[in-house]
């Protein structure tokens, strides 16, 4: 088990930059590769391989629990129309979303659970129209 | 309720979606996710019918469902279909 003052340090450096050693679990076990860049995406951050694969921040070892996700209220319409777009020009490149770990995939994940949570009905949104 | 029984927003958040099965969406149940995804929005559209205000949300609720609907119909038509038993 680590210890607070661990856990505290892991925190304090996450996320890893560009160029560290990084590992994730993917389908065939423990990873260990390079990272080339983490970028936000609607709702949690994407870490960037160097080969191209898209693996999301809480699939990496040492991803702080719960992960720090985004509000979705701070994502603007520019933003959200954005990467529809972007998901209607993969979709229309005839590019497969169930090819696990690539940009398609990841960003379609990340589209559908912002829809999600954006419309899913609460008594705040209801409150919210209603004014 | 004591506050390590407390639930935070982020873990929530985390929940909500877990419990969707939007996370860490399986590759073969896509179609399933967007069908799922579209029936909250449809929802949440009818309910903005009947307010009087609340017009830019409706607008956006809209056109949510029309991205939807479009990726729907592409990850469809991307599927590979089953052998026809008929060929066999």
């Amino acid at each position: 088990m680590q210890s607070a003052a661990k856990v505290q340090n892991n925190e304090a450096n996450w996320p890893p930059e560009e160029g560290e050693i990084i590992s994730f679990k993917s389908s065939t076990g423990l990873e260990t590769v390079i990272l080339k860049e983490v970028r936000w995406g609607l709702v949690w951050r994407d870490f960037i391989l160097e080969d191209g694969r898209v693996i999301p921040e809480h699939r990496i070892s040492g991803c702080p629990q719960p992960p720090v996700w985004r509000n979705i209220d701070e994502v603007s319409d520019y933003e959200r129309e954005d990467c529809e777009e972007r998901l209607l020009a993969m979709a229309e490149a005839r590019l497969d979303p169930r090819t696990r770990d690539q940009p398609f995939w990841a960003e379609l994940n990340q589209y559908l659970a912002f829809t999600y949570l954006r419309f899913k009905q609460t008594g705040r949104n209801l409150q919210d129209t209603g004014r | 309720m004591s506050g390590s029984d407390q639930e935070t927003e982020a873990q929530q958040v985390c929940r909500v979606l877990s419990e969707a099965g939007l996370v860490e969406i399986r590759v073969d149940e896509f179609a399933e996710r967007i069908r799922e995804v579209k029936r909250v929005v449809v929802v949440r559209l009818h309910e903005l019918l009947g307010f009087e205000t609340g017009i830019k949300e409706r607008e956006s609720a809209a056109s949510s469902l029309g991205t939807l609907k479009g990726l729907e119909l592409k990850v469809l038509e991307n599927t590979p279909k089953p052998p026809d038993p008929s060929e066999t």
